[in-house]
């Protein structure tokens, strides 16, 4: 008896030794209909102009569904991969700008460039989108959005701290942060900007605004640039006043807690995001929310911000790479931008740019390295690991950049 | 059945006629063969089919590119020479292999102890803590995670409060996450909790088999609980505890999930890696199939090593019932 239940055991050892199960979802091409892979985004704030062009397609195109399938961020790629290898890809996909390098190298999609003055604005299209879905001189992705990064301050808090108007420069910005803490010395954990600690977007907007940068390229090579000398004065200026305005923990990313929440709940006088964050402040700060673009340390300029953003592209083994044109200039046609303005977004173009926060900070950008192998410094967390290690103290700025540098130089080179 | 001398049988028994292979001996031959098709056929698509195809992968080189044109680029052992030379996958499992000790040790004894303390309290308290048991082995492990994450979150964690109004330290915004041994431990807690009612629910049935007389026998000729234990309890539990052993060594070798999502995909570096992640980030994040095929493989290799000692102890202990 007690021999069964061991060889019945040993089975399941067995088993459990190879437990290697491949998952991908099955969805078969059918005739006549154009699968859209968007990002949950469009979901929730604009299924209003998703729904807009499925019908001016649908009028154009009788006969032809569209299925728009809504994905996350966290792991849209991996199961864009597993449709590479089985052969069922979506017609057309959004993709982050920064995501666009390693598949256009690798030729997963297909070259738009014979219908690109078919898509509305594509004459003036923002540079740093239009360049993330650009390789070889060939455009594989359209603009679709982008978003940049403000502050996003309680105006009664400042009040109470004495502070009139938003501040002029990072130094003045420091002051600032210093009267808003000795205001709310009641409240414990306060955080008079609320920063995480490895919220890399914010902190190369420090190395960008004092001259220096991630990677640049020399001869032909990917060269890692955090330890120049400006790209160090910058970080060194983000570890001053991060230690100055936030309580935030230092190991900590940008989504984990969200920024707003920190400040729905009391704990921030203000917090740094996306232009979007105001949606989500709490009905108790609602009224008392107001905006401004993060101030250089050169006092009357904007810092550098990153510039997000979405392009939408067409995967190569797409049958139907004609109609999922079509369906992009559908979604990307100028009242579709000025619906997305209308959210809070950045339009793709620069002649829809209008005056909000949101767009005034857009006119200062930086992008990440237009390197094939970008991605996998993000996924590595590179820049976020030393960011932590700076704010921890652990190590120098000088020697966590330096290890970070050699690092990324190894990356961006790699086959 | 077998005589240790074949020709004394057959001295005893003379058989005139040489057994025939009449239709019904071949019938009764095959009818074994038939009956295991069906095992070795599911065993064959489903481990041995993978398994060759996993081989191959590993020994090619096989990205994105590869990946969209559907066709690899053979290149003999160079993902096995890479990962080889690779410092991160030595650090990385020897990182493994001592997670993988405390976490399966810890589970053992707890669920060992668990299981003696459900044989000796009474029936409502027994009821009420299997419950609480099959409660924790019900809630699925995402779900865990994230409750893991709420009670250790530095801006509101209840365990840093809980901590702190105990006057236990200043728990107050304390970044649970901000070392890898902190980041390690959280993680084995959460393992161990989740692993602990398995084995203390298979332990506890397979107390119910210890004769009660045996040790009533014991106790009467002056054995101590603790030598009863010893020389009674832990000899039955014996075949039972190898299993499990074996088993957990498996699962917390290759533990991705609680690892991966617990820790946190932003906090995931090299220097916190489990072999598990390991292979996932070379693997699939950076798109390359073969050597994660490859990493996947030694990995086999290791836990195949790591748990061979059981595995043929256990073998033995089946040989002898």
């Amino acid at each position: 008896m007690r021999l069964r239940v061991v060889a019945v055991a040993a089975m399941a050892v067995l088993l459990g030794l190879v437990a290697a199960t491949a998952s991908a979802s099955p969805q078969r091409a059918q005739a006549n209909k154009l699968t859209v892979w968007l990002q949950v985004d469009a979901q929730s704030g604009w299924p209003d102009v998703v729904a807009a062009a499925n019908a001016q397609f649908q009028k154009d195109h009788a006969g032809w569904t569209v299925d728009v399938q809504y994905q996350n961020w966290g792991d849209h790629l991996q199961k864009f991969d597993a449709t590479l290898a089985g052969g069922n890809t979506p017609d057309v996909i959004e993709m982050g700008n920064t995501e666009m390098v390693k598949y256009m190298a690798a030729g997963a999609f297909s070259d738009l460039s014979s219908f690109k003055s078919s898509f509305a604005n594509s004459g003036s299209w923002l540079k740093g989108l239009a360049a993330s879905g650009t390789y070889g001189g060939k455009t594989y992705g359209v603009p679709y959005y982008a978003g940049s990064r403000v502050v996003t301050y309680r105006t009664d808090a400042w009040n109470k701290a004495k502070i009139k108007k938003p501040p002029s420069s990072l130094a003045q910005f420091t002051a600032y942060a210093k009267k808003l803490a000795a205001a709310n010395k009641s409240v414990k954990g306060f955080s008079p900007v609320y920063i995480a600690g490895t919220d890399w977007y914010f902190a190369m907007s420090f190395v960008y605004d004092y001259g220096g940068s991630i990677a640049k390229t020399q001869g032909g090579k990917w060269v890692g640039n955090l330890d120049s000398k400006q790209s160090i004065a910058g970080l060194t200026a983000f570890k001053n006043f991060f230690n100055v305005a936030s309580k935030a923990s230092k190991t900590s990313d940008e989504n984990h807690p969200a920024p707003y929440d920190v400040y729905s709940q009391g704990g921030a006088a203000s917090i740094i995001g996306p232009g979007w964050f105001s949606c989500c402040v709490g009905t108790k700060y609602k009224g008392v929310t107001a905006q401004f673009v993060m101030p250089s340390h050169t006092a009357g300029q904007a810092m550098p911000g990153f510039l997000g953003g979405s392009d939408l592209a067409v995967p190569a083994p797409s049958k139907n790479a004609a109609l999922a044109a079509d369906w992009i200039k559908d979604f990307t046609s100028t009242d579709a931008q000025r619906a997305l303005q209308a959210k809070g977004n950045i339009p793709n173009a620069t002649n829809l740019l209008g005056t909000s926060v949101n767009e005034r900070a857009a006119t200062r950008s930086w992008f990440v390295p237009a390197a094939k192998h970008w991605v996998d410094v993000e996924n590595g967390n590179i820049l976020r690991n030393m960011l932590a290690q700076i704010l921890k103290g652990k190590l120098t700025v000088k020697q966590a950049a330096a290890s970070a540098s050699d690092n990324i130089t190894s990356v961006l080179n790699g086959s | 059945m077998t005589h240790p001398d074949g020709m004394a049988v057959a001295a005893e028994a003379p058989r005139p006629r040489r057994r025939r292979l009449t239709r019904a001996a071949i019938g009764r031959g095959t009818v074994p063969y038939l009956l295991i098709l069906p095992v070795v056929g599911v065993l064959g698509a489903l481990l041995a089919y993978p398994i060759y195809r996993l081989v191959i992968l590993s020994l090619q080189k096989y990205t994105l590119f590869e990946l969209i044109r559907h066709k690899g680029v053979w290149v003999g052992l160079d993902n096995f020479s890479s990962i080889l030379h690779d410092q991160v996958f030595w650090h990385t499992v020897l990182r493994t292999v001592i997670f993988t000790v405390a976490n399966v040790g810890l589970t053992i004894a707890g669920g060992l102890a668990l299981a003696l303390l459900l044989v000796r309290v009474s029936g409502w308290v027994r009821i009420l803590l299997t419950s609480g048991l099959v409660l924790v082995w019900a809630m699925p492990q995402v779900v865990a995670v994230q409750v893991w994450y709420w009670m250790t979150n530095y801006q509101n964690g209840v365990v840093n409060y809980v901590l702190t109004q105990l006057h236990i330290g200043d728990f107050f915004q304390h970044d649970w996450y901000a070392s890898t041994f902190s980041q390690l431990s959280l993680v084995t807690l959460l393992i161990v909790w989740g692993a602990l009612p398995f084995v203390a629910i298979t332990l506890y049935a397979a107390l119910s088999q210890v004769p009660r007389e045996l040790v009533e026998a014991a106790e009467i000729d002056g054995a101590r609980p603790r030598r009863v234990f010893l020389d009674v309890t832990l000899p039955i539990l014996t075949p039972v505890l190898l299993i499990l052993t074996s088993l957990s060594i498996l699962w917390d070798f290759g533990v991705f999930t609680q690892a991966y999502l617990l820790i946190g995909p932003s906090h995931i570096t090299p220097g916190n890696y489990l072999m598990s992640i390991y292979l996932f980030q070379e693997g699939f994040q950076k798109a390359d199939y073969g050597k994660g095929s490859a990493i996947s493989i030694v990995m086999l290799v290791i836990v195949a090593a790591l748990s061979f000692f059981y595995v043929r102890k256990m073998v033995r202990v089946g040989e002898v019932e």
